[in-house]
């Protein structure tokens, strides 16, 4: 045992010698990845920045852009609604409505998307005309050309609306199943119909338990949307796709493509965590901090490892 | 334009005549595969000699390339056999979507690109072609239709179905900043000619744009569903497609020699005539290095 000569004892920190050395082989990793991604291959940049740069923020990329962004919220506002809908059919006590909402499940979850968005995209090989009149009669009052409703960009949002509001379906009934039988028997109690319990008891606690996976489902759903070029809507990947066709810059279109569809997963992960954090008040104590409220308490951290010499900063920082 | 535009469409029309033919001529006609010939065989690149060459390939596009069953055949197919048996080569057949053969040569990934590429200028900074063939642009609609096609202003008003990255798409697209307001032009881009041709045959496309002897097959395999419209446009020669460097030169000049024994014995005309794409077919002459036009 050391000390320090007035007879207290010197206290030596732990020596966590794993964590440096992992540390430094992170580090080494992470400069390698950034030196190769700033490399030159035969006198151009490796991943084509000069491509990256020349067509970010061209309008063809930006109006793809567009399209993939519009793309996903429709799809996703038609997957959320309908995919709740089917979830609570699902649960109840009714056969005949519990039995369409597992067939629905079955079948749009069964077959895959790409064969789907095919499906609507060629609708009228097997509905050349859609009619609005009465059933079984062959009464019309309204008949449209399939194709007239099934441009592009509608058979696209049909396909991918529909698709995931079978799986939307199964995260709102794990919400709905996971709050407590006794919240349900409590609301009855107090006298509320079946469908207040839902309203203003079942769904506020569901909405904690179906708000990570459907974070999960939107940023799928945005990159989902790029098999739409496939029913010819140029959206992002499309519209990289068509410069690539012609210049035969293939890597730094791709780039281009992946940098934007990085940005928006971006932004939409930001929004789920605040989304989160705001319906989790009824279930922690305290809500866990904000991105601004994480960095201030890294900060003081840091500056409470020099505890002298630094108190202005740490005031400043408060 | 016009004189070139008639005998086109003779061309068209005897194509499709004669491939009717086809079917009937037995496979086994003489001279389909190409002999070893040892003076084009030197020509290979010695780095290249040993190991197989992955030839890329889009099997969407009949009589020239498709598949039967697991199978890739066509008028490419065997022509790419025969110039391999010339020159004393294996050769293997890879699948793959139009518009990434160019950027898989570029890669290393494949050595030959044999799918029907029209030798353009622009396409020309990117691989080497070797002219083999020539073909126009051909336009098809549903039989039921009743639009009229007499050149690329003809598309203002109508969706056109292309398959991304061809020079149908190129055109279309190129024609479409010049329609006016009231009357444009939408160009429905597909990933394959098969899912494009699809796309007319429901409606959602007006009309299909590819090459004129595909429109002829199409047309003909189709049992009256679509009709050709109009003629051919924009002649222009096809190329075997290799890489842009010094190894990608020599083995074009040697698909070059090979293909020239061919023409020379016959097997070159067997296989044109067996596909029944006997129209599109180049003289000794005019297969040649990077030829070409626009």
């Amino acid at each position: 045992m050391s000390t320090n000569g007035d007879g207290s004892v010197k206290v030596v920190p732990v020596r966590h010698v794993g964590r440096w050395f992992g540390s430094a082989i992170v580090l080494v990793l992470v400069a390698m990845l950034v030196h190769t991604m700033f490399s030159k291959l035969n006198g151009r940049w490796r991943f084509r920045w000069d491509v990256v740069h020349q067509y970010f923020f061209t309008s063809e990329i930006l109006h793809g852009l567009l399209l993939t962004i519009e793309l996903t919220v429709i799809s996703m506002t038609i997957g959320i609604v309908l995919g709740v809908i089917v979830a609570i059919m699902r649960l109840s006590p009714s056969r005949l409505l519990s039995t369409p909402a597992w067939s629905y499940t079955w079948f749009f979850r069964g077959t895959p998307v790409y064969v789907q968005l095919l499906f609507w995209f060629n609708i009228a090989a097997l509905y050349p005309v859609f009619t609005l009149g009465l059933p079984f009669v062959h009464h019309a009052f309204v008949a449209i050309n399939s194709n007239s409703i099934f441009v592009p960009f509608t058979a696209a949002f049909v396909a991918f609306g529909l698709n995931e509001a079978a799986y939307m379906s199964e995260i709102a009934r794990a919400g709905l199943i996971s709050v407590d039988e006794g919240q349900i028997e409590a609301a009855t109690s107090l006298g509320m119909t079946r469908s207040q319990t839902l309203r203003l008891v079942v769904l506020p606690q569901a909405m904690r338990v179906v708000i990570p996976p459907t974070g999960n489902e939107v940023i799928s759903m945005l990159k989902t949307t790029s098999l739409a070029s496939a029913a010819s809507v140029v959206e992002l990947l499309g519209s990289a796709q068509n410069i690539y066709s012609v210049t035969y810059e293939v890597m730094g279109m791709l780039i281009t493509a992946s940098l934007w569809y990085l940005a928006v997963t971006t932004v939409l992960s930001i929004g789920q965590y605040y989304l989160e954090r705001y319906f989790a008040r009824g279930a922690l104590r305290s809500p866990p901090p904000t991105a601004i409220q994480r960095i201030r308490r890294d900060v003081r951290g840091i500056v409470a490892k020099f505890p002298t010499g630094h108190r202005a900063m740490r005031e400043a920082t408060r | 334009m016009q004189g070139i535009s008639r005998v086109r469409q003779v061309l068209v029309m005897t194509g499709v005549a004669s491939l009717m033919f086809a079917t009937s001529v037995s496979a086994g006609a003489a001279g389909l595969t190409g002999k070893y010939n040892a003076a084009d065989a030197k020509l290979v690149p010695a780095a290249l000699k040993h190991s197989t060459l992955q030839v890329a390939t889009d099997a969407t596009y009949p009589p020239d390339e498709m598949m039967n069953g697991t199978k890739m055949v066509g008028f490419d197919v065997d022509l790419i056999n025969a110039i391999a048996a010339t020159l004393g080569v294996k050769v293997a057949s890879n699948n793959v979507t139009f518009d990434n053969i160019i950027a898989g040569i570029s890669s290393g990934k494949y050595q030959i690109g044999n799918s029907s590429f029209t030798d353009t200028k622009a396409r020309e900074k990117q691989v080497n072609f070797v002219d083999y063939f020539q073909a126009g642009e051909g336009a098809y609609t549903k039989s039921t239709s009743h639009v009229i096609f007499n050149g690329l202003r003809s598309f203002c008003g109508m969706k056109v179905a292309v398959e991304t990255g061809t020079v149908e798409q190129t055109d279309a697209q190129a024609t479409a900043k010049t329609c006016p307001s009231n009357k444009k032009l939408t160009v429905l881009t597909f990933s394959t000619q098969t899912e494009a041709n699809v796309a007319v045959s429901s409606g959602q496309a007006t009309i299909g744009f590819l090459d004129s002897q595909i429109a002829g097959y199409v047309v003909a395999q189709s049992k009256g569903v679509f009709k050709l419209v109009g003629s051919a446009v924009n002649v222009a020669p096809y190329g075997i497609a290799t890489a842009k460097t010094a190894t990608g030169k020599k083995l074009a000049l040697a698909i070059e020699g090979a293909l020239k024994t061919l023409v020379a014995n016959g097997t070159y005309s067997s296989i044109l005539r067996h596909w029944g794409v006997n129209a599109g077919a180049l003289p000794a002459s005019k297969i040649l290095l990077n030829g070409a036009l626009s």
